[in-house]
């Protein structure tokens, strides 16, 4: 079920913040963050965000049509190797 | 047989069920296209006049998305998808369901006809 259009977008505040610090500052930075559950708001339009999952920081350059989507979708958390190819011939 | 927006020839079952057979149009916008121009939903289509026919082709026209336009719309959004490399547009590419459900078994409908997998031991044997 979608989130109540009343209650706006979840964000994480302190991003917020530090995106609007650099704002003034007119300097791109990455700014590191575990929060992958904040939606992308307009505002974090060019900024770099290292995004975790789970065990590193994954880069993300915040594109226009990334907007209204949640960090951690970039950061993927898996990793596939592909299956196990068994050898022939060996038993 | 009846013409609505080009290509689509609904034949002689109730209009709301002709409606459906055009691609982007339900049961549920059927009923509410014919509600609102006034026409009874258990007509025939063969017994529709012609100026009926013309008010049902303008309506759909102005009010609602469908055939190639709404495919090229669906289109679209999945290659967005690919494009800003999200997960679900990595689902998209790998060809996988793309809203969490499981893939271990099942997922056929996505995934295609299985693949045997040649030497793989079965389980329980």
């Amino acid at each position: 079920m979608s989130r109540s259009s009343k209650k706006g977008p979840f964000f994480c505040e302190k991003l917020l913040k530090k995106v609007l610090k650099q704002k003034e500052a007119s300097r791109i930075e990455p700014i590191k963050t575990w929060s992958r559950s904040s939606t992308i708001l307009p505002e974090f339009v060019e900024h770099v965000f290292l995004v975790h999952n789970g065990k590193q920081f994954h880069k993300v350059t915040v594109r226009e049509e990334m907007v209204g989507h949640k960090l951690g979708e970039f950061a993927l958390t898996r990793t596939f190797r592909g299956h196990i190819k068994k050898e022939k011939g060996k038993r | 047989m009846a013409r609505i927006l080009g290509v689509d020839i609904p034949n002689n079952k109730h209009v709301v069920i002709s409606l459906t057979y055009i691609y982007g149009i339900g049961n549920d916008s059927a009923q509410k296209i014919l509600d609102k121009l006034g026409i009874d939903h258990r007509k025939k289509t063969k017994d529709l006049t012609e100026e009926q026919l013309s008010t049902l082709a303008t309506e759909i026209e102005n009010n609602y998305v469908v055939e190639g336009q709404l495919s090229r719309q669906i289109r679209g959004n999945i290659q967005r998808l690919k494009e800003i490399a999200c997960y679900r547009g990595f689902r998209h590419r790998r060809g996988l369901p793309v809203r969490g459900q499981q893939t271990q078994s099942n997922a056929r409908t996505r995934k295609g006809p299985r693949k045997t997998i040649a030497g793989k031991k079965r389980v329980g044997k």
